[in-house]
């Protein structure tokens, strides 16, 4: 099945593809510091992979996606976002021990390794929502069943 | 002739509705001014103690994952749902004839 776009989307796509990931995460890298977040990072990051999907096509998409690294990195994100959040049970769920009393990530506030379980909470967020993300769009893209 | 008085009831309706959601002499939703500052305070206090208890510049951060962490845990529950329910209808089923 011919799914794949011309030449000039195809170019364009290989030269803006790595510039949505660089900048999706920007986003949730410095989600504790500048507007943005997990979910905006990880939608964007999304993004650059429905570009791929929609410029090569699904012949293309299928060599690259593999469905059981993407479905446990989705869970692997979603148990790592609840097991910061229990880290500081000994006072309360969703306590933010790292940053009051930890051993890393309590640096200044503005800089990047601060804010306690922030970034690693933003990592988690933004691994799962860009796994979900391509997840969907990519059974959405293989599955349809009307025929052309 | 319909199609005028159609345009022109749009036109009054739009018009009333501009002047009853209008806050100086129409409907007033929520307070305004002090009492706002008296009954909401809690605005005031994330403002205020955001960076000292939580630690992230961004106070929207410090809302979304120490604050209000159990809203998001069930944000992240529905889009997983929804992946997944995605997913489990979408896949080829039994009776279909050359699936993928």
């Amino acid at each position: 099945m011919e799914s794949d776009m011309g030449l000039i989307v195809k170019t364009t796509a290989r030269a803006t593809i790595p510039l949505i990931g660089i900048f999706g995460s920007y986003i949730v890298a410095h989600g504790h510091l500048t507007p943005g977040g997990g979910f905006q990072g990880g939608a964007t990051i999304a993004g650059a992979g429905i570009l791929f999907l929609l410029a090569f096509g699904l012949d293309e998409m299928k060599n690259h996606y593999n469905h059981h690294i993407y479905s446990s990195l989705e869970g692997l994100g979603g148990l790592a976002f609840l097991g910061v959040a229990m880290l500081g049970f000994s006072v309360a769920f969703f306590y933010n021990k790292l940053w009051h009393t930890g051993p890393f990530l309590n640096g200044k506030p503005g800089t990047l390794l601060s804010a306690g379980y922030l970034p690693i909470m933003n990592l988690a967020v933004g691994l799962k929502v860009f796994t979900g993300l391509i997840s969907a769009m990519t059974a959405i893209a293989l599955y349809r069943r009307w025929k052309e | 002739m319909k199609r005028t008085f159609g345009a022109l009831a749009l036109l009054f309706i739009f018009g009333t509705l501009l002047v009853v959601a209008s806050p100086q002499h129409g409907l007033k939703f929520g307070l305004g001014g002090n009492d706002w500052k008296n009954y909401r305070y809690t605005d005031q206090y994330y403002i205020d103690h955001g960076v000292q208890e939580v630690g992230g510049m961004n106070i929207v951060t410090d809302i979304v994952f120490d604050y209000r962490g159990y809203d998001t845990i069930g944000e992240a529950t529905v889009l997983f749902t929804a992946i997944a329910g995605a997913v489990a209808l979408l896949r080829p089923w039994r009776g279909d004839e050359n699936g993928e």
